[in-house]
């Protein structure tokens, strides 16, 4: 409990004048004559007790009496039940998380808590100050009418939001209001591997419901992904499927399906396939639906176009010859001239796999092919001497010549391998550049088994084509903007501009990057596979993610409802208090008419 | 014929306002006497004494018709009582009988009965008694019997023998001037020496407000009753000693016994007046089981009701 004026908590000082009374009462100076004070004093010693427990409770209830009027003046607010509260900044934190479309009692679980932030907000006063949060972050203040509107129109995420973003910003409008009571209402379905840390929400009370009873079955594609990322003509899709037992699946590619099958719990199906369809092209893995809807179809995006025709130049090796015939023997590049394996002396267009020359003296030339080229690297000085190289697929590749790759201006450029903290391959748009011949004397790599598959690769995914990818994300997150995309094109066809940052829509699919009204790339949106765990915490568990004290677990909805705008607010007990004094003036008024009617 | 003011009805204070104690005395007795529309015994006595005007309330056996035939005068033939009886007044003078509830009020508490406005004007106790024993002393001796005096506070303070002779109500009146209103009430010793004055049976009227202990009182009551007399008490209280005020804190003082009582009045009132009710109730039943007459007279009622207990117990005399 608290005092917002403590100062008039002197008047309690006046709890002496009674006292005092009390004390005082038989030294009065009046002195009278009275023959049958004999007949007072024995009047005295047989109603001695009476009166003397009368007195005292007399004395009680002055005492009492002004000690409340004290304690109200002084404007007392404690955390207590009972009607109304006190001036409240309250955010209201809906998780509308893709779990919690999940169906229970035949009505998705953000419907229950849609109705319960509704009637909370119901009983908001003009002096409250409330928000509605939903589970991606997203703030929305004013009145408690215009968020019950609000409230009505919140969708569920096709993903898991940030309850950690949610919640921080709950916590930062309720500190703004400058209210002494605040408070975050969470309703959320407690999906363990959406809370698996406690978000920091400040001073603020956390109230928290977590519905009880156990999570309905779900069954998800947790997997739907094209191996490789581009299909020269063929490729496979792998995908897996989170369930209790094995389940039909399907898969399409463009407006077709391509396959169909049945997986077991957790396994990794692989469905090759050589599709007819060229380009960017959109697919899903569907299944039956279930209780939870939204992750029943998983989508994924592939580049499907000819085995590219690559031509190696003999200055490239007899290594990468070898490794260019059996790949052409695989079918997945061919005869021709669209791709070249040449060292940079010998470059005369792009795109192009691009070695360091094997003869020093050629060095200036490779640089002046390059410059040509528009490439903004050059080969530098000139390394002798073993050095690992570093980067993925590249685990025990030691290298014993090599050149500095000098960046241009205006290079930019992915690094996929290093040597110390030089860069060893760069790639850019439609090349890729070894600092090292692709011999035996400079690079142990063209005799590694992994050579063959990563010079696939780079040939059919990073050298064919546009350049360009299928990015993954989660709905509703943020990305940097891809720099070889200037627009995306959304399910209608419309294409909106990008920013620096991409703002990922909050609803699954895919979504085509282009560049110059050209697909060069795919936003593929899909939940995270955690979202589809449904495993929850119990109230009481949720509230154990976070100090003792600072969150209050409800253990029903009528609970949450009841101690909304009451666990944390401190409300005032001025009308209590007064009352309180009332009472106690009425009970002493009564024992002194009593009193006095008895006399008469 | 209109019937005149009875002044034993009339409310004493006013009534003691209008005269000295002899003429105060006369006229309670006047009035008394008239209001006795039939003696319980026929006849006062059987020899003739004197004639005297007829007075409203007289019986009508007692006009001589043939006086009123001849003169047109009515007039009473009284007798001269043969009588036996002889009567002493016991008359507490102590300083607690010198009290009325108006020093409660001059004190600044306010009396709660309903004849507050006459509670400045009501008679101390002594004063109520005095013009009682006056009265009552001149009613006996109109029925021609010996009545006697004995005041007494914590000594006898005066002690006039039973007779019946002319000038004894003048030297009884005479007897209540002197001075008195010692500190204590010493009862017994004024029973005895009353009981000693009678010589022989008779009627023994105490009038006190019995500020005293009852043992004592006791005692002498049964010594008295031993030696055959009658007795008859007339409890003296002051309205106020019924009821104390409505309201008000003081401190109260008995000065005969240096007692006092701090007290709040609202507190201890309604204690108080059981605990009035319950001294009056142990009074009656003490009396009662010594087949004493007891009455409790409040100075606020008129002469005429301690009269008329007095009366009743002369009239049950032989």
């Amino acid at each position: 409990m608290g005092f917002l004026a403590p100062l008039y908590l002197l008047l309690a000082g006046a709890v002496a004048v009674p006292l005092l009374i009390h004390l005082m009462r038989r030294k009065t100076g009046l002195r009278v004559e009275f023959p049958a004070a004999r007949y007072l004093a024995r009047a005295e010693k047989e109603h001695s007790r009476t009166l003397r427990i009368r007195n005292l409770l007399l004395m009680l209830l002055r005492v009492l009496a002004l000690l409340a009027i004290a304690v109200a003046a002084a404007r007392p607010v404690a955390r207590w039940l009972g009607a109304g509260h006190a001036p409240t900044a309250i955010a209201i934190v809906v998780d509308n998380s893709l779990s919690s479309s999940a169906i229970v009692g035949g009505k998705p679980l953000l419907d229950q808590f849609k109705r319960m932030a509704s009637d909370v907000l119901a009983r908001a006063t003009s002096a409250d100050r409330v928000w509605l949060v939903t589970i991606d972050g997203n703030v929305r203040g004013g009145s408690a009418s215009v968020l019950r509107d609000e409230v009505a129109r919140i969708e569920p995420l096709a993903g898991a939001g940030d309850p950690a973003a949610a919640l921080s910003r709950a916590a930062g409008v309720v500190r703004s209001a400058g209210l002494d009571a605040q408070q975050i209402a969470l309703l959320t379905d407690g999906q363990r591997t959406e809370w698996q840390h406690a978000p920091q929400t400040g001073t603020a009370q956390l109230l928290l419901f977590a519905p009880g009873g156990a999570p309905p079955m779900n069954r998800a594609v947790t997997l739907a992904e094209p191996r490789p990322a581009r299909w020269t003509p063929s490729g496979s899709i792998a995908t897996r499927v989170q369930s209790r037992d094995s389940t039909t699946f399907r898969i399409t590619l463009g407006t077709r399906t391509v396959a169909r099958g049945t997986a077991a719990p957790n396994e990794e199906v692989v469905v090759r396939t050589a599709p007819p369809e060229r380009g960017w092209v959109a697919g899903t893995v569907e299944l039956e639906p279930d209780e939870l809807a939204g992750d029943n179809v998983r989508y994924f995006a592939v580049w499907i176009g000819p085995a590219p025709g690559v031509s190696v130049a003999p200055s490239a090796g007899p290594f990468v010859k070898n490794a260019v015939d059996v790949l052409r023997s695989t079918q997945r590049i061919a005869e021709g001239n669209d791709i070249s394996v040449v060292t940079a002396d010998e470059l005369t267009a792009l795109p192009s796999l691009i070695t360091a020359p094997t003869d020093l003296v050629r060095l200036g030339a490779a640089n002046r092919a390059l410059e040509k080229a528009g490439i903004p690297w050059r080969f530098g000085a000139r390394r002798a001497g073993a050095s690992t190289v570093r980067g993925a697929g590249f685990d025990g590749v030691t290298v014993a010549l090599r050149y500095d790759l000098v960046a241009q201006a205006g290079a930019v450029a992915d690094t996929l391998a290093t040597v110390g903290s030089d860069a060893w391959i760069v790639v850019g748009p439609r090349y890729v550049i070894i600092a090292s011949p692709l011999t035996p004397d400079a690079t142990d790599l063209p005799v590694r088994a992994s050579f063959v598959p990563w010079l696939g690769a780079v040939l059919t995914e990073r050298l064919v084509g546009e350049p360009g990818q299928a990015i993954a994300a989660e709905p509703a997150s943020h990305i940097p903007r891809p720099r070889w995309a200037d627009a995306m094109e959304g399910p209608d066809g419309q294409r909106l501009p990008l920013g620096d940052v991409v703002d990922v829509p909050a609803r699954a699919g895919t979504y085509f990057l282009t560049r110059a009204n050209r697909r060069v790339g795919a936003l593929v949106v899909n939940p995270s596979a955690n979202e589809s765990v449904l495993d929850r915490y119990t109230a009481n568990e949720l509230q154990a993610l976070w100090p003792a004290g600072r969150a209050v677990a409800a253990r029903d909805a009528a609970a949450w409802f009841t101690m909304a705008f009451r666990g944390a607010a401190r409300r005032s007990l001025v009308g209590p208090a007064l009352l309180f004094a009332l009472i106690m003036i009425v009970i002493e008024a009564i024992a002194i008419g009593t009193r006095t009617r008895r006399a008469a | 014929m209109s019937l005149p003011l009875r002044a034993d009805l009339f409310d004493p204070a006013s009534l003691v306002a209008l005269g000295r104690i002899e003429i105060v005395a006369r006229w309670i007795v006047d009035g008394f006497m008239s209001g006795l529309h039939r003696s319980p015994r026929k006849g006062f006595s059987v020899e003739f004494a004197e004639y005297r005007p007829y007075q409203p309330g007289d019986d009508l056996r007692y006009i001589d018709w043939k006086i009123a035939a001849r003169s047109d005068r009515w007039v009473v033939r009284q007798y001269e009582e043969e009588t036996n009886l002889r009567a002493s007044i016991v008359l507490d003078v102590s300083k607690s009988m010198a009290w009325s509830g108006a020093q409660l009020r001059a004190a600044g508490l306010q009396p709660n009965d309903s004849r507050a406005h006459s509670a400045g004007d009501r008679l101390t106790k002594l004063a109520y008694a005095e013009r009682l024993t006056a009265a009552l002393a001149l009613l006996f001796l109109r029925q021609r019997d010996a009545v006697g005096l004995v005041r007494f506070d914590d000594r006898i303070r005066s002690s006039v023998p039973p007779r019946t002779r002319n000038g004894q109500w003048r030297r009884i009146v005479a007897a209540l001037a002197e001075p008195g209103s010692g500190l204590a009430s010493s009862a017994p010793n004024a029973l005895q020496q009353a009981a000693r004055l009678i010589n022989r049976r008779g009627l023994i009227v105490l009038i006190s407000d019995l500020l005293m202990d009852m043992p004592d009182i006791e005692l002498a009551m049964r010594g008295l009753r031993a030696a055959g007399h009658d007795v008859t008490v007339l409890h003296v209280m002051d309205p106020a000693e019924r009821e104390l005020p409505s309201s008000g804190e003081a401190l109260f003082a008995d000065s005969e016994s240096n007692l006092t009582v701090p007290a709040t009045i609202a507190d201890v009132r309604a204690a108080y007046k059981n605990t009035v009710d319950e001294v009056i109730g142990e009074w009656r039943t003490m009396f009662a089981s010594l087949g004493i007459g007891y009455e409790v007279v409040s100075t606020d009622a008129p002469f005429g009701v301690p009269l008329r207990r007095a009366f009743a117990a002369r009239q049950q005399q032989p």
